[in-house]
């Protein structure tokens, strides 16, 4: 009871100094209903102003202290309402559509931000850096991630092209394909992706197709959640990324956020493609 | 469906009709091989340095191995299906509208969402205590003096399968976000697991239950014609349910946990080929395995090719054949029951 009347006060004190928002809401109280929207927060010495995060965020650590208000898209309204928001920050999704309308019904202001691409994440890191009245703070997390991504593209500047398939799913067999931010983030770490001109964003594909498209590194984010796949590509011999034991597993959270951690993603990409360049 | 066209089943027609379908099936599961959303080469595939190449590895490591296991999971599904139309006395009976592959597919996602490795021999045999589970319940609830009234049997499958498709949205609910999207697309059918030890372990499941059922096509021919007429001719009825209703289970519970939910293909082949071949079960059961083996290959090239590289699910192939053929169906079947 202590700790929420201190943080009730420390929100009603935050909310006294704060400048007044840019956009519409009040940028004391958030509620983060994905977690890049969290992060992106957190990446602006914003964290502290979250009242309630969704059933995902799991990073930084210090969320796992905070209210849950429903899944990534499926938010509760009645949860958000709950922790009474001055703002609440939400991702396209069909999925959260009706629960953003009546959120927006009961008089709480709800900012959409994108999060496919590298220019969705420069977006929002601006959107929401406006709303809570830190433009300046939006301009320089974006400056930070632009400096990491060059450092890395530096990195890999001069090394042979590498052709990369990026797996998301074993059964059925789904990838990373064109137009997505992971397609992005493999062209930032020095390859190109084997599966750009599929046709969807994350299509699934035939075994045939890795055969056919005869990529040099696999990277494989859904190792970690499915098991079965441990041999999934041993089988494909002829694959260059198979002869030359190059099938690597990636931790997939930071590649699929786009968040502040996408330097951080590009990077690991960067010394998984191509490990013999200078860290 | 009583009214057989086909003439008197001598064993020269019955391995005639069986011969020329397993030719079918053969040439079938050849074609197939040869289209696929990449090119590859069957000369340079077989030519002197040919196991080395992609050509090799795309027809014989990827490709062949897929094309097998769908005609075994298409001859499982279309099996099962005649075994169950022939069992309830209705042409609508099919594991998909029962809610058995539904039943199969709840167990199945059930234990995959606990982070069993998909290939293990448990999610199999979870959707085996599925589909075995389902059964009882659509044969308790259906069934009444042997027959299954159309209506009746539309409610069953109404509710079973709303209650499988109520069950997977809570394992999903429960489940991370990875692996409730994994469960999502294993239930929307796919064959892309592929591999000759996959293949071999579906089949030897696949003909047990086939040949299970063999051995009762006659007793069924007998029970169709009355449950009491074929007791008094000394069929031990209640046998015969009890191994028809195991067997058909086991094959949908192969089908089901390797490609998850393909519909429609177990309600289609057997009426087909009932109205060109007769009713009776001793040619029915082993044709319709030939022929649900030849349209699911068909629907999974259809499935691979269709948009590209990009593939789609098979199930959604399956359904679109089956959805409208199961309209006419219907509209069929009740209006000669009204009549």
């Amino acid at each position: 009871m202590l700790r929420l009347l201190g943080a009730a006060a420390f929100a009603v004190v935050l909310a006294a100094c704060a400048p007044p928002p840019a956009a519409r809401g009040d940028g004391a109280r958030i509620v983060s209903l994905a977690p890049s929207v969290t992060e992106i927060l957190f990446g602006l010495d914003a964290g502290a102003r979250l009242v309630g995060v969704c059933g995902h965020c799991n990073f930084p650590p210090a969320v796992e202290r905070l209210p849950r208000v429903g899944g990534y898209l499926s938010p509760s309204v009645e949860a958000v309402i709950a922790v009474a928001p001055g703002l609440v920050i939400a991702v396209p999704s069909p999925g959260n559509r009706e629960a953003v309308r009546a959120i927006e019904r009961a008089g709480i202001p709800v900012l959409v931000v994108g999060d496919r691409t590298l220019a969705d994440l420069r977006a929002a890191i601006r959107a929401i850096a406006a709303a809570i009245g830190e433009p300046a703070r939006g301009e320089a997390l974006v400056a930070r991630i632009d400096g990491e991504l060059d450092a890395v593209r530096r990195r890999v500047a001069g090394l042979p092209m590498q052709g990369v398939l990026l797996v998301v799913g074993h059964r059925p067999l789904i990838v990373a394909g064109g137009g997505t931010l992971q397609d992005e983030l493999l062209r930032v770490a020095g390859a190109t992706n084997v599966a750009a001109d599929v046709g969807q964003a994350f299509p699934q594909i035939a075994t045939e197709v890795v055969v056919a498209r005869a990529p040099d590194v696999i990277l494989d984010a859904a190792m970690g959640t499915e098991e079965g796949g441990r041999d999934l590509f041993a089988p494909l011999t002829t694959v260059p990324a198979v002869a030359n034991g190059r099938v690597v597993r990636i931790a997939p959270d930071a590649l699929f956020r786009a968040g502040p951690r996408v330097g951080e993603a590009a990077a690991a990409l960067a010394t998984a493609i191509h490990p013999g360049a200078p860290g | 469906m009583r009214r057989g066209r086909g003439a008197h089943l001598t064993p020269r027609r019955l391995l005639g009709v069986l011969a020329v379908l397993a030719l079918l099936v053969v040439a079938s599961i050849v074609a197939a091989t040869l289209i696929g959303p990449t090119s590859a080469s069957l000369a340079r595939a077989l030519g002197p340095d040919g196991a080395g190449t992609p050509d090799h590895l795309i027809l014989f490591r990827t490709r062949l191995p897929r094309v097998l296991l769908g005609a075994v999971v298409g001859g499982a599904l279309a099996c099962a299906g005649a075994a169950l139309q022939g069992l309830l006395g209705n042409p609508l009976a099919d594991p998909h509208l029962l809610g058995i592959s539904a039943g199969a597919a709840v167990a199945g996602a059930l234990v995959l969402v606990t982070g069993a490795d998909p290939v293990s021999p448990v999610v199999p045999l979870a959707a085996f205590a599925g589909a075995l589970g389902t059964m009882a319940l659509v044969f308790v609830l259906a069934r009444r003096d042997g027959r299954a009234a159309p209506t009746t049997l539309l409610l069953v499958g109404v509710v079973c399968n709303a209650l499988g498709a109520a069950a997977i949205m809570l394992v999903n609910a429960l489940a991370s976000y990875t692996q409730a999207q994994g469960v999502l697309f294993w239930i929307m059918g796919s064959l892309s697991a592929q591999s000759y030890v996959l293949v071999g372990l579906v089949a030897a499941y696949a003909l047990a239950g086939v040949v299970a059922l063999g051995r009762h096509a006659q007793h069924l021919n007998l029970m169709a014609a009355g449950e009491e007429g074929a007791h008094a001719l000394g069929v031990d009825v209640e046998r015969v349910r009890r191994t028809v209703f195991v067997a058909a289970s086991l094959l949908v519970a192969a089908a089901v946990s390797v490609s998850g939910m393909i519909n429609f293909v177990g309600l289609i082949v057997p009426h087909l080929l009932r109205l060109l071949f007769g009713p009776d079960l001793r040619l029915l059961l082993p044709a319709s395995f030939l022929g649900g083996a030849v349209l699911l290959v068909w629907a999974d090239t259809a499935a691979r090719t269709a948009l590209g590289a990009n593939e789609l699910p098979v199930g959604v192939v399956t359904a679109f054949l089956g959805g409208p053929f199961f309209l006419y169906l219907l509209r069929r079947t009740l209006r000669r029951g009204s009549a």
